[in-house]
Parts: C-alpha cells; structure tokens; sequence
C-alpha cells in the first residue's frame, strides 16, 4: 500500500487481525507473486469483486509472515518463487490448523497438467494459469470468497 | 500475434509501464549473469547459480510478457526457460554453442520488449526460437555435474539463526525479507524453514554458512534473531543452493524519472530565489547594523551550501553505473566480432562510474557507433594483425570516469589507426577543401564527422538507422559534450567523449559585452586569458593571438551578436574553447563572476539560434542568454576563421 506511513499500516493491520474496523468486517486477501507488476494485475482484477483489503507478498517466506499477522480470507499464490516455492507454502498453510481452512488459488505460468496435479494434490482450492484473464480470475476468486464464508463480497 | 490486436485499449494496457521496468530489471540481471557463464565457461567453471538466474529471470518474463500480450517475448522465454531447465537438471553441461545462442536469444528478447516499448514492428522470433530449440533438442554434451549437485563447499562455520517476527518488528521495517537479505550479506543460507512453535508463534529457522568468524548477537537480538552454533555436519538435506538475491528488491523504489525532473525543477526555482535573495542581502549591506549583516551573510553561506548539497543529492539519484550500458557493450563486441571475423578482446575500465540515466540511454547509440567502428574498421583480422607483429587478438578497452562536474567516455582500440591519406582523398574526391601536408586529429576528425564522408564501406547489418560519425557528434554536442579524436597509424585509436555529470544545473562564468550579459558554462571552457589588444593580428579578414606555440583565432562576440562595443580596453578576455588545432579565442569585455545557473533551453525550435543554448535568469531578475561555445567555435571554422 504505498504512500500509507507504515505505523499506520501496522496499526490497521493489527485492527483488521481482529477482524474490525470501525464495526466493518474486513477482510483480507493474500496475494504472493515475486513480481510486482503481476501483483498490482492481480489487484486490479480482484478489485471490482471485493470489498476486500490486499495483502502482497513478494516471497514465500514474507507470505508466511504476513499469515501469522493478518487473517486472511483466500490467498492467490505463485508457484515458481525464489527461496520458498509455492507448493511448500501451500504444505506448510495446509499442515496448520489456524490456516488450514483457507482457500488457496494457485496462479501459476505452469500449464502442465502434472503441474496442476501436484497443486491439487498439496492442498490448492483451485489452479489459474497465468495469463489469466481479469474477470476468469475475479469469477474463480469470489466463488472462493463466498464459499470460504468469511466476510464474502458484493 | 498480428498488430491490429494491440490497438485497443485493454486491462493490461495500464501496466505497461510496470512490465517495461520490470523486464527491464530481468534483462540486467539476465545480462549480468549471462557474462558470468559465459567467463566461466572459459575458465572451466560452471555457475549453476549464474544459470539459475537467468532461468529465474526468463520464467518471470514469460509470465508477464503473456499478462501484456506480447506473444514474442512469451514464446521466446518459455524456448529459453525449457533450454535452461535442461541445464538445471544435469540433462547435459552448458556448451559453448548453447552459452552464444543463450546470449543471441536473450538479446532478441530485449529487442522484442524494446519494439513494443517504441511501438515499432515486433521482430520475427522464429529463427532464434528455432535455434533454441535445436540446441535444447541435441548436442549432449557430457553431462558434468554441477556444483549444486556437491555439497556446500567446506565454507566456514555453520550457524543457526532463528527469527520470530512480532507485529512492532514489523512496524520498524524488520521482515522476513530483510533479514534474510541481511544474513545473505554474511555468509550462505542453506537453509530457510517457516516453523510455528508452542503457543501458535511462528519462527523462521535459518542455516546459513558463515564466511566471517562469529555473528554479533548483540546486532541482531533487537530484531528477533538469536543464533547457535552448529556442529560441522553437513545438512540433513541439501536444499537447492539459495538464488542469488533477487536484486535486493525490499531495498529500492522505483521511481518515475518525470517525478525527478520536476524535483531537479524545483531545485533549480530555488538556485534562482537563492541568487535573487544575495543580491538583495548585497544592497541591504548599507542599511543595516554590520552585527546584523553578518548574521545575515552566514545564514546565506550555509543556505548556498545546502542548496548546493540538495542539488547533488537529488543528482545522484539520477546517477547509474555505466556498468549496465558496458555489458552490453559486451554482447554487441561478441555479435560483431564473429560477423566481422575478427578476433578481440573487450577490456572495461570504470564500471561502478555513475552518471546520469537520461545522458547514459542518450549517449548508448553514440557509443555503440563507436564501438562498432572499433571492430569493423579499427582492428585487423587476426592475420593481418599477426604480420605486423602485434597480438592476433585485437583489444577494445572501455573507460568511464569522473572528473568534477564532467565524465568521461572513453573508447579506444589497438588496431591500425584511422589512415589519414584515405580520408583527406576521399574528402577531396566529395569536394571538400582539405589543407595540404598532415592532417592534424582535429581536422581529420572534422572530416570523418562531414556530412557524406562517414565511412560507409558496407551496409552493416546490426547498424540499422545508419548513425554515422557526423550522428555520433552532434548527440554528443547536444548535451553539451566534446567528442575528440587521437589515432595512431598502426598502433590503434581513441575516440574521447567528453559530457557534462548533469543536464540542468552547471556552474558558468557569467561575462558582459557592451551591455550585455551572458553566461558562459564553465565545462566548455578550457582556459581564460587575459591579452593585451595591441597582441591582437589581423589575418585577411579574421582577427588572431598568440597562443602557446601558436595562434588562437579569435571570435569577438560583440560581432558575433552585433552588439556595440565597450570603448577600448586595457585588457581583453578571452576564452578558449576546443583543444588543439580546433581552438578557438571567444572574446569579451569584462568577466563579472562565477555562478550556478540553472539552464533552461528553448521549447520553441523557431527562436533556436546558433550559439545560443539556452536561457537562465541571474540573482536579479535579467534573463540572460547561455553560449554554447561548440556551436560557436564551429561557426567560426565554417566561416573559414582558421
């Protein structure tokens, strides 16, 4: 979120961890791609669907991170990452109990069907392939949302 | 992918600034890496992490190339990230072939991503996608194993790093990238596994291989790291050795270049109010307690200092190491010396030299003409190098550097010299007046420059728009540059690019003529001189003064702009401008001081006139006119001064 000072961004974060904002529930959307041109696409796509607030990160490790301190309502996770790949992010979210419930959209550049069924296998709610198209990606993301049953869009 | 598709307007069409910048990044990356396999290839090296990278980078560049829809870029990545992957898993070693059409195909790539940046027709890929593929396809090499594949080399001591985040950590800046940034600088990381302990905290584990002694806790506690010493054993599975970063991405922000100009504008709003407050605080000087004045006089020193200290700042953000623009250089002299067969040796001085983006990206064509020149005319082939007792390997060496508000570029080669009789005569034969006897650099450089003389000796294929050496000057002097020239018949030759650091704010020297004032920039000028007019000679129907062990020709600039000259003075001031034979004496009144002014040159191409390169406003509110002294050294040589 640039131009956000980043004790205010700490700060609402910390709100939205309770999930509240001024009585608004808010949710949270994870969205993990180590380009950020691919991130702001993923935005934009989303945007229009959802009333909820985005969350990058740029690695595995950071979208951990970022995990533990903000609940998140779906994460859309890249594959090919430097440090952590993608399938070990997604092990790792479907081997905790406080994130085993969240949706996880794998949006990779992988068109294989290997590919997708390695995702499938580890855990993936649904597999994208990039390019993808804004409003295929906005479909499959808010039939997440509502099926996740937290804090669903318009 | 036909061009009509990319007419209208589409979701990704507003990220393609994004995409330009980030492939951008890739392609350096890719480039800095390739150089990296390609001199370990020939040192008997292999670098898995070298093509580690560059598969990284392809893979991210396929990506977004499909999200934009360029469907070139999206295929030829995807050849080279297969090709590569190949290499990743041992299929077979790296070769030589494979390493040139590697860097073939990765310059294609950024030719691709350049057209549709310049919305120009996208090149046809499917020759080099056909290379790609036949040298993935075939050529087994024997397969060596990599050193991925060994265990970490016996690096140091192994330590374990555990970090656990908490949200006021995060709150400083401290995260997961940061510090893995941070322990990359110390040593390896072998490891990095995201556990969530007792109590639902979460911690990351690292192992990293230190290549120092011992990690000061005492750095490191603040920000939730605590680290052990392990036993000597080696890992209990190898993880696949840690990319090099990805160009430390947490560390930098990508900045619109439009948002630094408009800065460097301000800057320079402020140079002005700064010179107009001095001169107000100069006629105050009367009426004020001197205690006061003093005071006064200070606050404006140190306000002129850091006027001075905002203006390099913002400057040096503008600032890149040529070491971009020179690895390139390395692929073009690789291209041109096969197509030339010619043998050389590119030799790269200065490379962490930082000047300005906007000067670099303008002088790269200028440059590559240079370059090009050096190995198509300035070396023999091997042969011809061999009979006349020189290495068959010919050198072309690449110099940056800095030198106050200036930075040099400097190209030179080891080759047979420019051959000064072929030009005067090819000169002669287009019906230009040549002087007779040996031609000095500066003259011969005159002609190689004419319109019509360049050396076009074939159509080269890589030169595409045809810069010829005139192309070469004036984008040089439009930056307010020097290009000169030194050759050496059979020993080699130097081209010298001579250009201001920055484009906006230059110290001058500001002069006066009759009543006029005007600003001379201080880096066109090589010397001022303080003559006696009786000194001064007529010759036919110019005017010159003893200089050195000559004459200087001299411009008077009273005539050059018809302006009414003082009565006659004790003294006369000169500036010289140009070295050597292409010197030139520009003559004023009186020298009132020295300044920084802000240049600002003309928008409206129809109030451009010659030896004027802009305008700035001094401390008093008078506009004052910028000479630009090339222009008007040149002048006086086309009216025949010399």
């Amino acid at each position: 979120m640039p131009g956000v000072p980043r004790a205010a961004r700490v700060y609402f974060e910390t709100l939205a961890a309770q999930r509240c904002v001024l009585g608004v529930t808010v949710t949270n959307i994870l969205v993990v791609d180590d380009s950020a041109t691919i991130r702001r696409m993923v935005r934009a796509a989303l945007q229009p669907v959802t009333d909820a607030r985005f969350v990058e990160a740029e690695t595995g490790l950071e979208a951990i991170e970022r995990l533990a301190f903000a609940p998140v309502a779906l994460i859309l996770l890249d594959l090919n990452m430097p440090d952590m790949h993608g399938l070990e992010v997604l092990r790792f979210v479907r081997a905790h109990t406080a994130y085993r419930e969240i949706p996880v959209l794998v949006l990779t550049t992988r068109q294989d069907e290997d590919s997708r069924a390695a995702a499938l296998a580890a855990g993936a709610t649904a597999y994208v392939t990039k390019p993808f198209a804004p409003a295929a990606l906005a479909a499959e993301a808010r039939k997440l949302l509502e099926r996740g049953g937290v804090g669903a869009g318009r | 992918m036909p061009g009509a598709e990319r007419e209208t307007g589409r979701f990704s069409d507003a990220f393609l600034d994004d995409y330009f910048a980030e492939c951008d990044e890739h392609l350096r990356a890719i480039r800095a890496a390739s150089l990296r396999l390609d001199a370990g290839l020939d040192a008997g090296r292999l670098e898995p992490a070298a093509v580690e990278q560059i598969f990284r980078g392809c893979h991210s560049i396929k990506g977004l190339s499909g999200m934009v829809e360029l469907g070139e870029a999206e295929t030829l990545a995807h050849e080279l990230e297969s090709y590569l992957r190949t290499l990743h898993e041992g299929a077979h070693g790296i070769t030589r072939p494979g390493v040139d059409v590697l860097v073939d195909a990765v310059m294609e790539l950024e030719r691709v991503i350049v057209a549709r940046r310049d919305r120009a027709a996208i090149p046809d890929v499917s020759a080099i996608v056909a290379r790609v593929r036949a040298i993935a396809a075939g050529g087994a090499a024997p397969h060596v194993p990599t050193a991925a594949a060994a265990l970490p080399a016996a690096a140091g001591r192994r330590w374990q790093a555990v970090y656990v985040p908490t949200p006021a950590m995060l709150e400083r800046g401290v995260n997961v990238n940061s510090i893995r940034e941070r322990l990359q600088a110390l040593g390896t990381i072998e490891s990095a596994v995201p556990e969530v302990a007792e109590g639902g905290r979460l911690a990351f584990t690292f192992v990293v291989a230190l290549s120092d002694a011992e990690p000061a806790s005492a750095e490191w506690e603040p920000d939730g790291v605590t680290w052990t010493r392990l036993a000597n054993v080696p890992p209990a599975r190898a993880e696949a050795p840690e990319a090099p970063a990805p160009p430390a991405a947490a560390r930098f922000v990508r900045v619109d270049l439009a948002r630094l100009d408009d800065l460097m504008r301000i800057i320079g709003d402020l140079v002005v109010s700064r010179a107009r407050l001095a001169d107000s605080l100069e006629r105050m000087e009367r009426h004020v307690p001197a205690a006061e004045w003093r005071a006064a006089q200070e606050h404006r020193t140190a306000l002129d200092r850091h006027v001075r200290d905002l203006r390099q700042g913002v400057m040096r953000v503008r600032l890149i190491p040529v070491g971009d623009v020179f690895d390139r250089m390395v692929f073009v002299v690789r291209d041109l010396a096969r197509e030339y067969g010619k043998t050389v040796r590119l030799e790269l001085h200065g490379k962490a030299t930082e000047i300005d983006k906007l000067l670099i990206e303008r002088m790269m064509d200028a440059v590559l003409h240079l370059v090009r020149n050096a190995v198509a005319h300035g070396l023999e082939s091997p042969e011809v190098r061999q009979r006349a007792g020189k290495s068959r390997e010919g050198t072309i060496t690449l110099r940056a550097s800095t030198v106050g508000d200036t930075a040099l570029i400097d190209v030179e080669d080891d080759g047979q010299g420019i051959d000064a009789a072929a030009v005067a005569a090819r000169a002669r034969a287009a019906g230009v007046e040549v002087p007779d006897g040996a031609l000095d650099a500066d003259t011969l450089l005159e002609l190689i420059c004419a319109p019509g003389l360049s050396t076009r000796e074939r159509a080269d294929r890589g030169s595409g728009r045809g810069v010829g050496m005139g192309a070469v000057r004036a984008a040089v002097q439009e930056v307010g540059g020097t290009l000169t020239l030194e050759t050496d018949p059979g020993r080699g030759t130097r081209f010298a690019l001579q250009l201001p650091l920055t484009l906006a704010i230059t110290e001058a020297i500001i002069a006066t003529v009759g009543d006029r004032t005007f600003a001379i920039p201080q880096a066109g000028v090589s010397e001022v001189l303080e003559i006696d007019p009786a000194a001064v000679r007529q010759l036919e129907n110019n005017e010159i003064v003893p200089y050195r062990q000559g004459t200087l020709p001299l411009l008077r600039l009273s005539r050059v702009f018809g302006v009414p000259e003082a009565p006659r003075r004790a003294r006369l001031h000169v500036f010289v401008t140009g070295r050597g034979a292409a010197a030139v004496g520009i003559a004023v009144d009186r020298i009132v001081g020295q300044k920084e002014i802000v240049v600002r040159t003309f928008a409206d191409r129809f109030i451009k006139v010659h030896g004027v390169a802009g305008a700035t406003e001094l401390g008093d509110g008078r506009v004052v006119l910028i000479l630009d002294v090339n222009a008007l050294a040149h002048a006086g040589e086309m009216r025949g001064v010399r």
